[in-house]
């Protein structure tokens, strides 16, 4: 395997439903924790394959509850899945959220340090990175205020700004561009064209065909847990246009 | 171009294993854990900085905090209770701050996987950071703690031994100690919230049932069949063996005794391995239970 290769086989992540939520010690005791046995597994991901070789982009679209997020947390390595296996070789940027791991009591600074931290780093290499980081966020002074006293763009350009400096060879984002202003976005746009370029492996969740169409040749299409499309992005798109004009989607909760 | 047929594959049907390449596999949990180390010491600072932030004392309260409860009890036993040893606030502070140390780093560790969801969902990390850094702050806490211990034993005349050398050793025991029961617990609140309840309840107990506020040598020789259990319950205690370690160089000014120190260690390095090894077990499963 080379750093950057991706190989989802038969990857399957199933949720325990309760019929009666049990979370007390009482309830459980009381039940003769019965719970455990008749729980009911929910596959929020079922019987998917893909493989990513190394520099491939590839965009993960959708509905809501499709098992994108829950494809990205298991190749992220942060869910580990029920069946089959995910392999991945190389540093994963870890990061599912951007800014995720901020402490919004502590400054931009210290949140750098912080989330470098997070992600494995020391803090001599933060310091290195640090003026890079700052630059790119176009923070000036306010990195040393409170990040509870940041705007939800200053917020997200942080969190890119450290993103995009701790050298990846596999880069997992959900929904970066949703936030920042429309310069901003661009500049994140471009930087990750400069990823690509590098032949860094790109995996994104994205609601918008125009940014998938920029930055990824290839795209996804899972539908309730299954893969139902994987080819270019265009034709994933509609597909996934046609399977949302479909018949009603599945497991429909009543109250 | 892959259409997926997979809609129609039988569930009933386990698929095939196929041999899969060798990626990145991840490292034992202590090599990750190891690693993170960085992290957990800017985890202890951040907690620091976080409780401390916009009041006034700051730090300071740290200090205050066991004196203050000192105070309290030493008053209890000496004014309501004749049966108070010379010394009392000393021989009482010797065995508050250990007790406090192990206690509150229970406490609030205990809760740590839990108060940290936002992080365990989205990036991969070991999840034993977070209860290793909550005994982490207060291990800094205990150390602190120290400062007001030696202000109230040069007032009162205590004479400061060489024996006091041992304080780093017993810091050691206690925080493998501490580490090993905190994950543990970490790891059981989590499957179920009231894990928390209990332990605050069973604290309380704890605290008479252990030699905190009295000594093992005070004990008289009751004949009744529930001293005699009490006693065996303090020779299982492992706080029989941990309070002893910082007790005895404090008031006593003398090291405590190789036995004392074995048990502890036994317990300390037994309580460390079984609370990691039980953590990470279940560590995989924390996420559904969040």
């Amino acid at each position: 395997m080379r750093d950057g290769q991706i190989i989802l086989q038969d990857v399957g992540v199933g949720y325990r439903i309760y019929r009666e939520k049990v979370s007390t010690l009482k309830e459980a005791v009381a039940n003769r924790f019965r719970h455990l046995r008749t729980a009911e597994k929910f596959w929020a991901l079922r019987h998917v394959s893909l493989q990513i070789p190394p520099g491939d982009a590839i965009a993960l679209v959708g509905h809501n509850g499709s098992g994108k997020s829950t494809l990205l947390k298991t190749i992220a390595g942060v869910l580990e899945p029920s069946e089959g296996a995910a392999v991945t070789q190389g540093r994963i940027s870890p990061m599912i959220e951007l800014g995720a791991g901020f402490d919004p009591e502590l400054s931009g600074r210290d949140n750098v340090y912080l989330n470098g931290a997070l992600l494995g780093f020391s803090h001599k290499q933060m310091a290195a990175k640090f003026q890079r980081i700052v630059d790119f966020s176009e923070l000036g002074d306010f990195i040393d205020l409170p990040v509870k006293n940041y705007s939800s763009g200053m917020y997200a350009r942080l969190g890119f700004a450290i993103a995009q400096d701790v050298e990846p060879d596999i880069l997992i984002v959900d929904e970066v561009l949703a936030v920042g202003d429309e310069r901003f976005q661009e500049k994140c746009k471009r930087r990750i064209q400069d990823f690509r370029a590098a032949g860094i492996t790109f995996v994104f969740v994205s609601h918008s065909l125009s940014v998938a169409r920029e930055l990824c040749p290839r795209a996804a299409v899972l539908h309730h847990g299954r893969l139902a499309f994987d080819g270019p992005t265009d034709a994933a798109w509609e597909r996934y246009r046609e399977l949302e004009r479909g018949p009603a989607p599945g497991p429909v909760f009543q109250a | 171009m892959i259409e997926a047929a997979q809609e129609t594959r039988p569930d009933a049907v386990a698929p095939q294993a196929q041999p899969l390449p060798q990626g990145t596999r991840r490292p034992p949990r202590i090599v990750e854990v190891w690693r993170f180390r960085q992290l957990i010491a800017l985890l202890v600072v951040r907690e620091l900085k976080v409780r401390y932030k916009r009041s006034v004392l700051g730090l300071l309260w740290t200090m205050l905090n066991p004196l203050l409860l000192m105070v309290v009890y030493a008053v209890v036993f000496t004014t309501i209770l004749p049966a108070a040893q010379p010394n009392f606030a000393v021989f009482l502070l010797a065995g508050l701050l250990p007790w406090l140390y192990f206690s509150t780093a229970l406490m609030q560790g205990l809760m740590s996987v839990l108060v940290n969801q936002e992080l365990v969902r989205k990036i991969r990390l070991p999840h034993a950071v977070f209860p290793l850094s909550v005994v982490g702050s207060n291990l800094v806490n205990f150390t602190l703690s120290l400062v007001p211990l030696f202000a109230m034993m040069a007032a009162l005349r205590q004479p400061f031994t060489p024996a006091l050398l041992f304080l780093p050793a017993a810091a050691v025991i206690l925080t493998l100690f501490c580490a090993g029961v905190t994950l543990l617990f970490a790891t059981a609140t989590v499957f179920f919230r009231d894990v928390r309840h209990l332990t605050e309840v069973l604290l309380q107990m704890l605290l008479y049932l252990s030699p905190v506020l009295y000594d093992l040598k005070q004990l008289g020789a009751h004949q009744s069949w529930w001293f005699q259990l009490f006693r065996l319950e303090l020779r299982v205690n492992p706080l029989s063996y941990l309070i002893p370690l910082v007790r005895d160089p404090v008031y006593y000014g003398r090291l405590p005794s190789v036995p004392t120190v074995a048990v502890a260690l036994l317990w300390a390095s037994g309580g460390l391995l079984v609370g990691f090894a039980v953590f990470t077990r279940l560590e995989p499963r924390h996420i559904h239970h969040l």
